[in-house]
């Protein structure tokens, strides 16, 4: 040890602490994060406040994952699942026409590398009267399908993932819940 | 005259000099770890710039032109901050590039994983409305304080004063300010889903680089940095109190942080360009006279040390008594260029400049104890040589003249960040 110096050994313990305090940081806050579990139970009975004053009821047996959820006054996020499949509704200020509004989730789709997006829109209208657009996505080992909406300066879209089974089991869960989508207004944007 | 530097000296910690680290820091197993951290950040921001780069390439190199055009600015103000004794410009690099790369890097899934904690342990709402408020905050101040740890780990000698932490803090913000901003440009561009557009990096410019960038992790790291500099120097004082005040200060730069970030006084104020204005002056204006009070009494400290440090010299070719006077103060630093300038035109005030550099410098190399010190006196001698061939041999500041400049030139200038403000706001649709 002779050749070491205690201001190099200082050094050292000082340099290996703080990568320490980042390991922490970086691994351990995600590592404790994964711990939790992230899906809670969500009554399917009555209306789900998405955010933006956009509601819809859940899909019974859905849970909700508070990790993708995010409700505000203006805009909202919430993310269903139903076993393995993603049902994920957000609501965002928007300015602009129903063609848009799908063409720029369309871009956001195809921005993913292997998304593509398949077949034509279809027109989809839901309970309250809002009028959209559905079609439908490809993915390496999934499928998928978005909806859009707009609503007085607001755009509600939803996409559905997860294998062909399994989205064709639960689809027609989703598709009840989608209609129920209602956009009662909040106050200025 | 004879109370002013004993009101000053007790306002803050004295300045401890040290060696110029020289090559022996790469002998140093900090050095190379901390390099090894910085080229991890690198690799790790380089892969996140690659994702964006391929769909959005003429948008990524608008982000990283615009953003790097707005570091210029506040790399020359923190630069001189601490005029009298500056910092080598490779810690100075190594600080900006733990901001922009280690600490980023590190707040990234830091950061998303403890805004998702807030939803798990209590509620999807509360993420909403505070996640963002306490999670970046929490993650990112300790991150970038880390930086000013680690240039303390890897050059101890270069943080010899509170001052010293300001800046190497104020740096290191300014890195993680700059990658971050042009982060979100780009995440603004991918959420627009048009395309390689550049407008959503234009709005992104105007609300964080001119509506925000004020107060933003500039100003955090300085008050960070500031405690981090308290820590180190003030080896007089008890490691309770040191480390007290360290974390007081570390809990100051995460509250400022907090309160910018928190949805109070969102639409609490209206939506009108004023009422933005308002809310941007409520939660950004009381960090930044704090750390603006913190900077000014740090700086007055450090003057006052190497002043008397230059005041034993008792040789008027190198410092006159005059000149020392002028050397502790900014402003009258300022004034002495502007007055020789006024005297004998640009060359003397490129001249007084100089000088100002040469004696500041010849002061530090004081402090440290350097034997030889004709290489630095030579080089006052040859500015004073330049100045007396101008006719204008002292650098001083005369009473009674500069104040009203300064105060014109102090006017005018917050009128023209308000005015930019105003039209930032603006353009972002808050009028």
């Amino acid at each position: 040890m002779g050749w070491v110096t205690r201001r190099q050994l200082t050094s050292l313990f000082g340099a290996l602490s703080l990568v320490l305090a980042l390991a922490g940081l970086a691994l351990g806050l995600p590592a404790l994060n994964s711990a939790l579990p992230a899906d809670r139970p969500v009554a399917s009975d009555r209306p789900y406040a998405v955010g933006g004053g956009v509601t819809v009821v859940p899909p019974p047996g859905s849970r909700i994952d508070v990790t993708e959820t995010r409700p505000a006054e203006h805009s909202g996020t919430v993310l269903f699942r139903l076993g393995p499949v993603r049902y994920l509704i957000t609501v965002r200020r928007f300015e602009g026409d129903l063609n848009a509004a799908a063409d720029r989730l369309r871009q956001r789709i195809t921005g993913t590398a292997g998304y593509q997006v398949t077949g034509t829109e279809l027109a989809v209208a839901t309970g309250s009267g809002l009028a959209g657009l559905q079609g439908g996505y490809t993915a390496p080992g999934r499928g998928g399908r978005y909806l859009v909406f707009v609503a007085a300066g607001r755009t509600i879209e939803v996409t559905v993932s997860g294998a062909d089974l399994d989205l064709g089991r639960t689809l027609p869960a989703i598709d009840a819940s989608t209609r129920t989508l209602r956009y009662d207004p909040v106050g200025p944007a | 005259m004879t109370a002013e530097p004993r009101l000053r000296s007790e306002r803050t910690a004295p300045v401890q000099p040290g060696a110029d680290p020289g090559l022996g820091l790469v002998r140093l197993p900090a050095f190379w770890i901390v390099l090894a951290l910085v080229g991890v950040g690198a690799v790790r921001m380089a892969m996140i710039a690659g994702r964006f780069a391929g769909p959005y390439p003429v948008a990524t190199v608008t982000a990283a032109a615009l953003f790097a055009l707005l570091a210029v600015p506040f790399w020359f103000v923190v630069r001189e901050l601490d005029f009298l004794e500056r910092e080598p410009p490779a810690l100075l690099a190594l600080a900006f590039a733990w901001g922009g790369l280690v600490a980023t890097t590190v707040s990234i899934p830091a950061s998303a994983a403890l805004d998702d904690l807030v939803a798990k342990l209590g509620s999807p709402h509360l993420a909403a409305d505070w996640g963002g408020a306490l999670a970046g905050p929490t993650v990112e101040e300790i991150a970038k304080t880390l930086g000013v740890v680690a240039i303390v780990l890897v050059a101890r000698a270069q943080v010899n004063s509170v001052l010293d932490g300001v800046v190497y803090g104020a740096m290191v913000g300014l890195g993680f300010q700059i990658i971050e901003d042009i982060v979100y440009a780009l995440s603004a561009v991918a959420l627009a889903g048009r395309g390689d557009h550049v407008e959503p990096v234009i709005t992104t410019f105007l609300l964080r680089g001119f509506v925000s960038g004020l107060w933003s992790h500039t100003l955090f790291g300085a008050l960070a940095g500031a405690g981090i500099g308290y820590l180190v120097v003030r080896a007089d004082r008890t490691w309770r109190i040191r480390l007290g005040v360290a974390m007081l200060a570390v809990l100051g730069a995460w509250a400022s942080h907090v309160l910018w970030n928190s949805p109070l006084f969102r639409d609490g104020l209206g939506n009108g360009a004023l009422a933005l204005l308002a809310v941007l002056i409520f939660k950004g204006l009381p960090p930044l006279l704090l750390i603006l009070v913190l900077v000014r009494a740090a700086h007055d400290r450090e003057a006052d040390y190497y002043a008397a440090q230059l005041a034993t010299l008792a040789d008027p070719e190198l410092i006159t008594e005059a000149e020392l006077e002028v050397l502790k103060s900014g402003s009258r630093r300022a004034t002495a260029r502007w007055h020789a300038r006024n005297q004998a035109g640009l060359r003397a005030r490129a001249a007084v400049r100089r000088l100002q550099r040469a004696q500041a410098r010849l002061a530090v190399e004081l402090s440290r104890g350097t034997t030889d010190l004709d290489r630095w006196q030579h080089e006052v001698r040859r500015q004073r040589r330049v100045l007396a061939g101008l006719g204008h041999p002292e650098a001083i500041a005369p009473d009674g003249k500069g104040p009203w400049r300064r105060t014109a030139s102090a006017v005018f200038t917050t009128a023209l960040a308000i005015a930019v403000l105003w039209a930032a706001i603006s353009t972002l649709g808050g009028g």
